[in-house]
Formats: C-alpha cells, structure tokens, sequence
C-alpha cells in the first residue's frame, strides 16, 4: 500500500544574520491512509516547522535546504506555489491551534463552509448548502441549519474547532495536518474533540498528522507517535509501545516528566537544562549534553533512526556496534 | 555538566561580559542602519544640517543681526558664480544686504530649534497625558479623550494662529525674542500633543493588564512610580517613530507660521521668514533670496521624514 | 504570629459590570449586563499547606486568587491573613505591612516581567520596596542568593528576559516573588504556558522551596495530575463556585461531585489503559446568561428537577464539603 505521505531526509534551514540555522535535519516518516501519527516534541523541536514544509508555508529566510516530500508518490516540494495553493485545502486539509484566527470573523460559517466546498468539488446552489448542513452535524453541531448563518464569535471556542474541523474536511482531503488543535481548549473540551477527530478519520478514512506538545492526546488518539527533540526524529513506533516502554533517553524523560494520576512518586524525574537553541546545538547526539547514560560515541556522531524492536531509535545505546556502558 | 551551565542564557550572540558599546555595535538596529544607503544619506544630512546650524555663530561669514556690519550698497547682490557677484557673499545678498548663507545658517538654528523644542513639549504633555488617562480609566480617561477630539477638529494652524494672535495681543506685536520663541513652541507643540496622547493611551491600557504591572501593584508600588518606571519604557519605541516624523511636520509648521507673518519676525528671521521675505523678489528676477532657503528647508524635512520611516519599520517588531 | 489558619476566605464573591456604555444602554434600551466571576467562595489554608483550586476557564479561581492577594476588590465577602483583613477601610497599615508576606507567581512567563528591565532590578524591587537590605552590595548579595535558589546563575542577572527561556524566565519569577522573605504564596497556573520537562523543574523546584522555607501556597491550575502531585487539600470551582472540596488522597480516590467525575475522566489515559471515556456534553455556559439552580445542570447526567430550581449548598463529607442534590440525596 502506497503511502499518503513520505518524507525523506527533510532539512530546513533559516538564514539569519549571524549563521544559517538548521530547524530540522534528516527528518524522515511515513504515513498510511487512514492513519493517525502524532509529531510530539516541546517548543523548539522543530515539529510545526515539519507540518509547515509539508504543506508549503515555509517563508524566507526559511527555506527546504534538502529532502523530498511526496503525497500520493507525486513529489510536493518543488511544486509552485500556485499549485501548492491548490493542494491545499483539496488533498490536504489544515487545522491550527487557535480557531479565532482559521476562521473570518466578517463572513457567515455558512458562507465560509460553502465557499471552501465549492471550490473542491462541482456542487453547487441547494446541494452545496445540503452538504454543508452535512458536514456541520458530522463535527457534532446541534441545529446546523440555523448555525449556518451564524458568525464565527457567535460560537464557543469548542464549536469553533469543530467549525474548523468540517472546513478541513469540506475538500475531501487525504490527510489532515493539524498542529496544536486542542491546545486552547478546556479539558473537557479536549476531550470531545479528541474523540471526534477519532471517528471522523475513521469515517472519512482520512490521515492525520497530528502535530501536538501534548502527550495525552497523542496517548488518546494516535496509532503511531514519532517523537522529536531539537530538529530531530529520536524515536518513532506504534503509540503503545513508545508510552509505555521508551526507549530513546529523551522519550524516557518526557513521560516520566509528565505528571501523572496513578503517580506515587514524590518528585517528577526531572533532567536538567532545556531543549538547546538552535545555533547552540551540541556535536554529536544532540541530546547527549542532557543525557544521564551518554557514552562515548554520543559525543562525536550523530546516531541514525535504527529499528529495534517495532519502533526505531536515534540512540547509540541500540547500534549493535557499540557496547553500551551498563 | 552543572545546572547553572545548563541553564546559561542565550549562548548564542554576545558572550557574558560584553560591554554596552559591544551590544550597540552587534545590534540589529545598527545593522538595518547601515543596511540601507538611504537612510545613511538622510542621517547625514540631518547631522549636517544640525552641527552647521548649533556652530552658526562659528562658521557663518556674517553675521546677519549685526546691522551696523550690513551695507546696503551690498544689498540684492546674486551668488557668487553669476555676473556681478561678489565672493564674500557666497549665496548673494537680501534686500538689507544680509548674506544669504548666514541667514540659512542662523535661520536654521531656529527651524530646528523651535522644531525639536516643540516636539519635545508635544510629546511631553500629550505622552504624559496618554499615560494618565490609559492608567486611570473612567472619568478622567473620558475627559482628556474628549479634549483631545475636540482639539483635533481645529487644523494646527489655526490652533497656532490663534495662540500667536492671542500672544500679540496681549504682549504687543515687538514682544522680545524669547517670548516669540516661547509662544510658536506653545502653539506648535499644543497642536501636536494630541496624537501622542492617543498612541500611548492605547499602550497603557494593553500593559496596564500585563502581568508584571501587577506584579507591581502587588507589592504596594506607587501607581505614579509604576507609570514611570514600568510603563513607560515599553510605549518609548512608538513614540520614538512619531516624535522623528513629527520634527519635520513641526519644522514645516513653524515655516508655515513665518511664512504668514505670525512666526517669527524679519528681524531674527527662520527659513520660512527667509522664503516669505525672499518671495518678494522672486519675479523680479532675484531668485537666490528664496529658492536657497527653500531648498534648505525641503532637504532638510525629506531628510527627517527618510529617518523616521526607517525607525518606525526598525523598531517593528513584526518585521524582524 | 497567631494560631489558626494563615489564610481564611469567607464568602467572596466578585461580580463584573460588562454592560455598554450608558449611551448605547440609554439609546438602545439595553439592560445593564453583570457577570458573576465567583460567588460565596469559602475555605481556609493552614501554615505550610498547599490548597489547590482546580477549574476550567470561567471557573473563577484566578479571580478568587486576585482578590485573595489584594489586586481585585471583591463585591461581597473577605480575605483575612494572618487575621488582617486584606481589604476594607479599616486596618490600612496592618495591611501595608502585610504585602511583604503575600507574593504569586503568574502564569505567562513572557508577561509577568518587565521586557525594558535587568532581571537583577526585577529581583531587587521588593527588596527596595520593603527596604529589607541596604546598601548596593548587600542588594546584590541578596539577589545573587535568590539567583542561585532557583537554580540560575548569578551572573545573568545582568540580562534581559527575552535573553531567557521560558522556564528561565518563570525562575526569575519564582525569585522574585521570594525576594520579599514571604510566607505566602499564590501561583497562578505558574507551568501552563511551560514545556513538559520544564514543568516538572519548576514543580519540583517550588514543593523543594516550600520544604525549605515552609511556605504556604494558594496553587491554581486547571491540570489535575499536577494538583495531585502539589497539594494537601484540593478544591474544584465551577464557573463561579466551588463544588467540592477535600484532602487530596480522598478527592482522587472517592471524588463526589459530578464535575470532578468528569475532570478526572477527561485526564488522558497515558497507561494506555484503553478505558473507554464517558464523553460529556457540553461547555461552559455563557456567564452572562447563567443558568438557574445548580449551574452544572445543563451538564449533569444526573440531573433532577430539583436541581434546576435549586442551588444546592455545601455538605460535609468526610473530611470535605460536596454540594450536589445528587450526593446529599444519595443518589451517587
């Protein structure tokens, strides 16, 4: 089965006065239709800059220094930005965090809704607007004929996302990026709209990439989580495996430094120092400054993504070529 | 590896102990500086233009005001280059026989003087006003907003017209210098303050909620100190970007003034006096008289305004 | 020092005018809108307890926190540390001596420091402030000392905020409100806007400072696995109230009210257990047009007439309060 999306070796640089930055480097996955892969990372990971390369919003001084990006087998990184923009929307659909800005305060839900329909597909006058009734109840709108004529403001910041959610499947797309969707909810509205994201990817068999700092919901909703650290893929594998038995130091660290209801501990394992500044990246593993079980290759070479196991590493502990100190 | 190395800030950029002259030289702002050729010119210019009008009484040929050193028999002389020029007066000569080049020199000390004075009075009052009425909300924040909107129905002309005429009449129309200087400062500057006030109002009233005014309030600061000490420092940058755009307006508005007889007299004249005088004699052939002046005038304005554009897209924090 | 509970709060409530201005009221024929943020909030804190308010937004727990430190009046009820009343017309100097023992954390790194100030003059403030150390170099042995409890050097006090990162920044914030030698402590959602790994730094820090300073803490999240992991005592506010309120082992092995049932549920399930979550329904109902009886209501799976009629009033349980018709029926 052909893959919805391949990313191979992306690399993206920022050219700033003082050195060209990497904010990600060799950064490799696949994603398969209907499949959920959550991108987990804190602040500074590089995983928006992933979404963003993928779906061409990449802005001088940035630039795609390197890789390739194919969707369908049809390679999307050269493409220009005229037929990026028609990609766009059709095969693939965007949510972002924060619904206020997605969505035109100035123009009715309706009209937005319907305008995004027309443009992907050939419905039009009562078809259209049937099809946006469609779509509204499918995201969970109570009422959706009269909602169609609300405005944006008029609706609570959870009927928003799901608002959003419906414009990013009104294309009918093959894979949705969403970065940070539930980030400015409640929590019992995160909730909802985990779910919901659940059902219409199963429905809709559509992919997602689900681009979040949030462990939680990727434990919810992902089938795969690839894991990043400072512009780098350190571990990818099925969702399971990565939260309940971590293998890169890093991923170790992240769930154990999340706060947790069954917890018995006293203090939260805790690893000093912060992600690294982009222009102060160490040589090397670009963890390994941090890391409480760095030996001697971490210093000097970068490791590559190995399989071990179901889900594959960037760590020299797992290279078979190097006895790891016990 | 040790927290605290850990933890270091921004290891990148400028090491630890780098001096405030270091940090002026690495910044941004100077690199957008001198980035741009335009800016650079205009700057030059300003700083010329500036220096030769503070050092007037040092480097002008004559001095203008002196009037037993004025000969009349020099009087409408052309510049030095046409026929019947004469060198010592390089730029020609007025109708009183004053040289044209001092004029510039001294009138220009008084455009920028009253200029700079004036925007500093605005800024002052209409900055201080704006952080009053952003802080303390209600009433008070309804009533200098009303004044303000009321003042800003009037054009700055008339705002400076009517203080000017209000001065002659009270004080007569041969008032003392200082006196003119002091009133064209008063009407300039009230009828600038306005936009000031509106800019920083809005300001306040954003970092009015911000978490380190309460942070100040909390610990029982005075609201005064916190307006001064807190607040103000971050609402500077705008200010900045209208005060240098303002300088060319107020330069502009004052040559207006003089212009239309109600700025400053033919006896200390400022360009705009100059051009005013000069325009008498423009067809009768004796160009030199105004266009000089005006010339010295529009470069010096375009110069302004060049600076302030670059400022204001510099300090955008947007733009970065 | 008096005996008793360091901090007591009794009754407070604050109400928030919202409605246009009269000109647009007086033309338009528009009522008068008010926004209840918190209504009848009760509870006190001992000396050396955390007591956490949990809550989503709407709740109310920052309001209660910016009345309980003296930045918001409340409308109705009273603040009392220390048994000074924190606000009212009386007691004004007590009051003005008692600042320097009340200090918060507040939740936006990147907006609870002054951008145009040295983090060295953000720490020393409160010391000038309550001229507790005089002199520059005593000044600065202070702020040095203060740096290196949070863990940063004191060699950046010399830098400004943007310099620091985000956890930086709240450790910044954390020596500052500890500048003033205070007793206690208000945070409000001080890890929110933090990365994961920062948080647990910044968490582990304060119950370390607490342990060495016995300091006493009013904690405001809306993340219940990190309540769990800082408080003694747990309370849970719903737009406006508190609901329910008990020890921490007991809110999270028995919780009572409907609302923390759904709180807990909502928590994401990182044992990768697979339950299966009852979804609830539902959001936050709009603070202008609140509802009648028992503000949950709308959202309770188990609602009964009563409970749209009446608001239901605090019970003791064990060692907590629940006010729940549901629960005082014995119905859950």
């Amino acid at each position: 089965m052909l893959p919805v999306l391949s990313v191979r070796h992306l690399r993206v640089e920022f050219a700033t006065r003082r050195a060209t930055l990497t904010a990600i480097d060799d950064v490799s996955f696949d994603i398969m239709p209907g499949e959920v892969l959550g991108v987990v990372g804190e602040s500074g990971a590089g995983k928006s800059v992933t979404g963003a390369a993928i779906i061409g919003l990449i802005e001088p001084p940035g630039r795609i220094a390197g890789g390739e990006i194919r969707l369908r087998g049809e390679r999307i990184d050269t493409l220009s930005a005229a037929a990026m923009r028609r990609i766009r929307g059709r095969q693939i659909g965007m949510v972002f965090q924060d619904p206020l800005t997605s969505l035109d305060p100035l123009y009715r839900i309706g009209e937005q809704l319907e305008e995004t329909i027309a443009t992907h597909s050939d419905l039009r006058g009562a078809a259209l607007r049937r099809k946006a009734i469609e779509l509204l109840s499918e995201v969970g709108i109570p009422a959706p004929e009269s909602r169609l004529d609300n405005y944006p403001h008029q609706f609570s910041g959870g009927m928003r996302q799901r608002v959003v959610l419906a414009l990013a499947l009104a294309g009918e797309p093959e894979l949705v990026i969403a970065d940070e969707p539930t980030t400015a909810l409640d929590v019992s509205v995160q909730a909802q709209i985990i779910a919901l994201m659940k059902q219409l990817a199963r429905h809709h068999r559509v992919a997602i990439m689900l681009i979040t700092h949030d462990m939680g919901v990727i434990a919810e909703v992902a089938d795969r989580v690839a894991v990043m650290y400072a512009g780098r893929i350190v571990e990818i594998g099925p969702v399971r495996d990565v939260v309940l038995t971590p293998q890169h130091p890093y991923s170790t660290h992240l769930m154990g430094a999340i706060p947790r209801l069954g917890d018995t501990r006293q203090r939260l394992v805790q690893v000093p120092g912060a992600m690294p500044p982009l222009a102060a990246m160490a040589q090397g593993c670009a963890f390994h400054p941090r890391c409480s079980r760095a030996f001697a290759p971490c210093r000097i070479e970068r490791p590559a993504l190995r399989l071990h196991g179901s889900t594959s590493v960037a760590c020299w502990l797992y290279d078979d070529r190097w006895e790891a100190p016990l | 590896m040790d927290d605290a190395k850990l933890n270091e800030a921004n290891p990148i950029g400028l090491p630890r102990n780098a001096s405030a002259i270091d940090a002026v030289l690495d910044s941004d702002l100077l690199h957008s500086f001198l980035g741009s050729k335009l800016t650079v010119a205009a700057a030059l210019v300003v700083i010329s233009i500036t220096l030769a009008a503070v050092l007037a009484p040092v480097i002008a040929p004559h001095d203008p005001y002196d009037l037993r050193s004025l000969n009349l028999l020099d009087s409408q002389q052309p510049p030095a280059w046409l026929k019947d020029g004469d060198w010592r007066y390089l730029l020609g000569t007025d109708d009183q026989g004053r040289d044209v080049l001092s004029s510039i020199l001294y009138g220009s000390r008084l455009s920028l003087g009253v200029g700079v004075l004036s925007v500093a009075f605005a800024a002052a009052l209409g900055v201080g006003l704006g952080l009053c009425a952003g802080y303390a909300g209600g009433a008070l924040d309804v009533l200098i907003m009303r004044v303000a909107d009321v003042q800003l129905t009037f054009p700055a002309i008339l705002i400076a017209l009517l203080i000017d005429g209000s001065a002659q009449a009270l004080f007569g129309v041969h008032r003392e210098q200082t006196l003119v200087l002091g009133g064209l400062v008063l009407a300039i500057g009230l009828s600038f303050w306005v936009q000031y006030a509106r800019m920083v109002r809005g300001l306040t009233l954003v970092e009015k909620s911000k978490d380190y005014v309460l942070a100040a309030r909390l610990i029982g600061i005075h609201p005064a100190l916190i307006l001064f000490r807190h607040v103000l420092p971050n609402v500077m940058g705008p200010v900045l970007v209208i005060a240098t755009i303002n300088l060319a307006l107020a330069i502009i508005t004052e040559a207006t003034l003089s212009f239309l007889g109600v700025g400053l007299p033919p006896t200390q004249p400022s360009l705009g006096t100059l051009i005013r005088i000069g325009n008498n004699f423009l067809f009768a052939g004796e160009w030199w008289m105004t266009i000089f002046p005006g010339v010295t005038l529009a470069t010096l304005v375009v110069a302004i305004n060049l600076l302030g554009d670059w400022l204001r897209d510099a300090l955008d924090p947007r733009l970065r | 020092m008096t005996g008793g509970p360091l901090v007591r709060v009794d009754n407070l409530g604050r109400i928030f005018d919202v409605s246009k201005p009269w000109l647009e009221r007086a033309i338009g024929r528009a009522p008068r809108q008010l926004v209840v943020a918190a209504a009848g909030v009760s509870f006190e804190i001992g000396r050396r307890e955390t007591l956490a308010l949990v809550g989503e937004s709407g709740s109310g727990k920052s309001t209660v926190a910016k009345m309980v430190v003296g930045l918001v009046t409340p409308t109705t009820g009273e603040v009392l540390i220390d048994g000074v009343a924190m606000h009212g017309a009386t007691q004004a100097f007590a009051r003005r001596q008692l600042r320097r023992r009340i200090q918060m954390v507040f939740q936006d790194p990147y907006a609870s420091l002054n951008p145009r100030w040295r983090a060295f003059d953000i720490i020393a403030e409160p010391i000038q402030a309550f001229s507790l150390v005089r002199g520059r170099a005593e000044i600065r042995a202070r702020v040095d000392e203060l740096l290196r409890m949070v863990g940063l050097d004191p060699a950046d006090g010399s830098r400004y905020p943007h310099e620091f990162s985000g956890g930086q920044r709240q450790r910044i914030a954390v020596a500052r409100a500890l500048a003033s030698d205070p007793e206690f402590l208000v945070c409000d959602e001080p890890t929110s806007a933090l990365d994961v790994s920062v948080q647990a730094q910044i968490l582990n820090l304060m119950r370390d400072l607490q342990d060495e300073l016995g300091l006493t803490y009013l904690f405001i999240s809306h993340n219940l696995a990190i309540v769990r992991h800082m408080a003694h005592r747990v309370g849970v506010m719903y737009f406006g109230r508190l609901v329910e309120m008990a020890p921490r082992a007991e809110l999270f092995r028995s919780p009572r009210h409907p609302y923390t049932h759904m709180l807990l549920d909502a928590m994401p399930d990182l044992a990768m257990t697979g339950r299966r979550r009852k979804p609830v329904e539902g959001e936050i109902p709009n603070p202008v047009d609140p509802p009648s009886g028992c503000s949950f209501h709308p959202r309770c799976p188990h609602v009964k007439d009563r409970c749209r009629l009446e608001r239901p009033q605090p019970r003791a349980v064990e060692a907590g309060w629940v006010a729940c018709h549901a629960v005082e029926e014995g119905r859950i």
